[in-house]
């Protein structure tokens, strides 16, 4: 470019400056939309491909690997059955499996926010989101392919706590929400569902749960005997602890 | 060559041979002799296991009597490059009284080549096997893997260094801004053009039907790889709108899933008959890490939605799952199946086995306060760092063992160490100079100066006719 002098030529300058930006600016927009789309297109085609020939791509091994490394790429998930008719009627196919395999998957991801107790209705937006608007799952479906799940143990359960349905995903044994209620418990040797709630930050189902399986183990006892008309939960084991024996 | 017969195999602990990259198991068939006339001092290679890779050619010893050891020190591999001529079988009256056998030619030395026969004595599909061979050394795979390595190397050269032209090939679709030094903004424009016109006509061309993507799979991977970094490197510079974070999420998770991805998982088809023994010692190896993550114990239902995961599209049921786990007892690996009483399945590792958890228990019971008055199982939580649920679970099998002793009283259920071991049967009243029980009673008769007389009738402990 000819450089020109005088103030004119600065801001001719810095015009064609702005003109090219303003071009590359939309130029890059262009590419991600396009990129964006074309991405768009990658997917559903897979996904289109997995559903119609999964069994001619599980005969090749080879190729299995190399489809599977590109649904994980471009975020497909490689299980896809239709729900059939036969799948419905006797519960037999991958259908059920594979929503199984979806529903410890969310379980999982969300354990961090909810301590392993999810809502059932939760769960199965949290399932049609991930479906891509292709199939909706119905509770009854989840209910379902978490019984087919039973055969691996009594570690993940379907309990209702007043009209909710919740899932729970980890089992009192691995639970370690109970640590919690016991450390918060040594203040005063008891506590109540608000103060659990309000405290740890919980849901309500999740703090009922936790202290109603306190309950079952005999750790907890019920005081609803209080001016305030609050239950409240006692542990013994806890308040032994912090003023010994040794004054009974 | 005197002793330099096969390459040796790699195994892992639960005994499956460690693949190279993208090597991807095939068939297996037991029961398999190896045989070569042409070598002196060939190995005695009998009745294994024969694996065909896209690679290779393996054979593992059948690990039932011998240790895991043992078994890593004979496996060997014959990668399938060695391999000059596969010979077909002829059909004559003499075959059908023999075991089926495939011969091929391998030139291990490149001076000299020789014939091996594999002698299938099992049962299992040998044609089948035989085809497979075939087509596995004539696909050539380990050819592909050295041309990708270097198309990656070229790939990341042109990205980083961003000197390379516009999108040569088939490894660059995109190329980086500034890279591009043409003629002009139109030229520029006209470039970008071009290069989505690629893009999408490469992306027709993949997606038409079963046997085109098959074609096209690796080039469609490295387009996908571009796009994935593109675009999360464009939302990560300006997070403009919610659907790419949503994207950005999603993929993390999937990046995880994939990263302790099964390549090559045991399927139905290619194991046959020996599907649950070799799914379970795949499995040995895969929980190995997320049981790490979980800290030693991890429940059955989210290794089932894990494994399956990186096992992709080859779903396994719960029930192989379980069948797989239940078969670990039979084999030498490092993790193990634990049903609690409740009906909880989980896996741990057997090295965070009853032991350990044993001996810090004994400590937890042993020190001077805890003497006196017990643990609880939430007191034993709150130091383990565990559930209450399982440190109950572990203070009763501690008290099967007879490592402690309970006590139900008002105070609830509390668990004391176990002195009965120490009393001697002919004496009852004479406390040794050492060991747990004289700490006791010496711990026992200060509390009792201190006023606490009481000698609780349920409590089991030795506190026998007032010492």
């Amino acid at each position: 470019m000819r450089r020109r002098p005088g103030i004119g030529g600065l801001q001719t300058a810095a015009a064609a400056r702005d003109q090219y930006r303003l071009v590359g600016e939309n130029v890059a927009k262009i590419r991600t939309d396009m990129m964006k789309e074309q991405l768009a297109t990658f997917r559903s085609q897979l996904e289109e491909f997995a559903r119609k020939h999964k069994n001619d791509i599980r005969k090749n091994p080879a190729f299995r690997s190399q489809f599977h490394e590109m649904c994980a790429k471009v975020g497909v998930d490689p299980l896809a059955s239709n729900k059939g008719f036969w799948a419905e009627l006797l519960g037999i196919g991958d259908f059920y499996y594979e929503l199984g395999v979806q529903i410890v998957e969310i379980c999982l991801a969300t354990r961090p926010h909810n301590g392993g107790l999810i809502n059932l209705q939760e769960l199965c937006i949290l399932l049609c989101q991930r479906k891509s608007d292709r199939e909706a799952v119905s509770e009854d479906d989840c209910l379902r392919a978490i019984s087919k799940l039973k055969v691996l143990g009594s570690g993940f359960e379907v309990i209702s706590v007043g009209k909710k349905k919740l899932v729970r995903s980890v089992p009192t044994e691995l639970n370690k929400d109970h640590n919690e209620i016991l450390e918060l418990a040594q203040a005063q040797g008891y506590v109540t569902v608000e103060e659990v709630e309000r405290r740890l930050s919980w849901t309500s189902g999740r703090a009922i749960d936790a202290l109603d399986t306190l309950l079952d183990e005999g750790l907890a006892m019920i005081d609803d005997g209080h001016r305030d008309g609050k239950r409240r939960y006692w542990f013994p084991c806890v308040s032994s602890n912090s003023n010994p024996v040794a004054d009974t | 060559m005197a002793t330099s017969s096969l390459p040796k195999a790699d195994l892992t602990s639960s005994g499956r041979p460690v693949f190279l990259p993208n090597e991807i198991e095939c068939s297996i068939l037991s029961s398999v002799d190896l045989e070569c006339d042409d070598i002196p001092n060939f190995p005695l290679l009998k009745s294994g296991l024969l694996i065909l890779t896209t690679h290779r050619l393996l054979w593992l010893p059948d690990n039932n009597p011998s240790s895991s050891a043992a078994a890593a020190a004979a496996a060997v591999a014959l990668p399938l490059s060695f391999v000059t001529h596969i010979f077909s079988t002829k059909k004559s009256v003499k075959t059908l009284f023999h075991s089926p056998r495939v011969r091929f030619q391998a030139s291990l030395d490149p001076s000299k080549s020789v014939v091996m026969t594999a002698v299938m004595r099992g049962k299992g599909d040998t044609d089948a096997f035989l085809a497979k061979f075939w087509e596995n050394w004539r696909a050539r795979a380990w050819e592909n893997d050295v041309q990708t390595q270097t198309q990656a190397q070229t790939a990341v050269g042109s990205s980083s260094v961003s000197g390379s032209g516009p999108a040569s090939g088939s490894g660059g679709f995109y190329t980086r801004e500034g890279a591009v030094r043409m003629v002009g903004v139109s030229g520029i424009l006209r470039k970008e053009q071009e290069m989505w016109e690629s893009t999408d006509k490469s992306l027709q061309e993949a997606f038409q039907d079963l046997n085109a993507l098959m074609s096209k799979a690796k080039e469609m991977v490295i387009l996908a790889e571009k796009m994935r970094q593109k675009l999360l490197s464009g939302s990560s510079s300006k997070s403009s709108a919610t659907n790419d974070d949503e994207v950005g999420s999603k993929e993390e998770m999937q990046d995880w899933m994939l990263s302790v991805g099964i390549v090559s998982p045991v399927t139905k088809e290619s194991a046959g008959a020996l599907y649950h023994q070799q799914l379970s010692r795949q499995l040995a190896d895969y929980v190995r890490i997320p049981l790490e993550r979980a800290g030693g114990m991890i429940n059955l239902i989210d290794v089932y939605c894990l494994f399956n995961r990186a096992r992709g599209t080859e779903l396994i049921s719960p029930d192989d799952l379980l069948r797989a786990c239940s078969l670990w007892e039979k084999f030498d690996v490092p993790v193990m199946l634990r049903k609690f009483d409740s009906g909880v399945m989980v896996i741990q590792n057997k090295s965070h086995s009853d032991e350990e958890v044993f001996a810090r228990i004994k400590a937890l019971v042993t020190n001077p306060d805890t003497l006196r008055t017990g643990i609880s199982a939430s007191d034993a939580a709150m130091t383990l760092g565990i559930a209450p649920g399982m440190a109950k679970e572990h203070l009763l099998t501690a008290e099967s063992k007879g490592l402690l002793c309970r006590d139900i009283s008002p105070d609830g259920f509390r668990f004391y160490v176990n002195l009965f071991p120490e009393i001697s049967t002919d004496d009852v009243y004479l406390v040794k100079d050492y060991g747990i029980y004289n700490t006791w009673v010496r711990v026992a008769s200060a509390s009792r100066i201190l006023g606490w007389s009481e000698c609780r009738i349920k409590d089991p402990k030795p506190c026998l006719g007032h010492i």
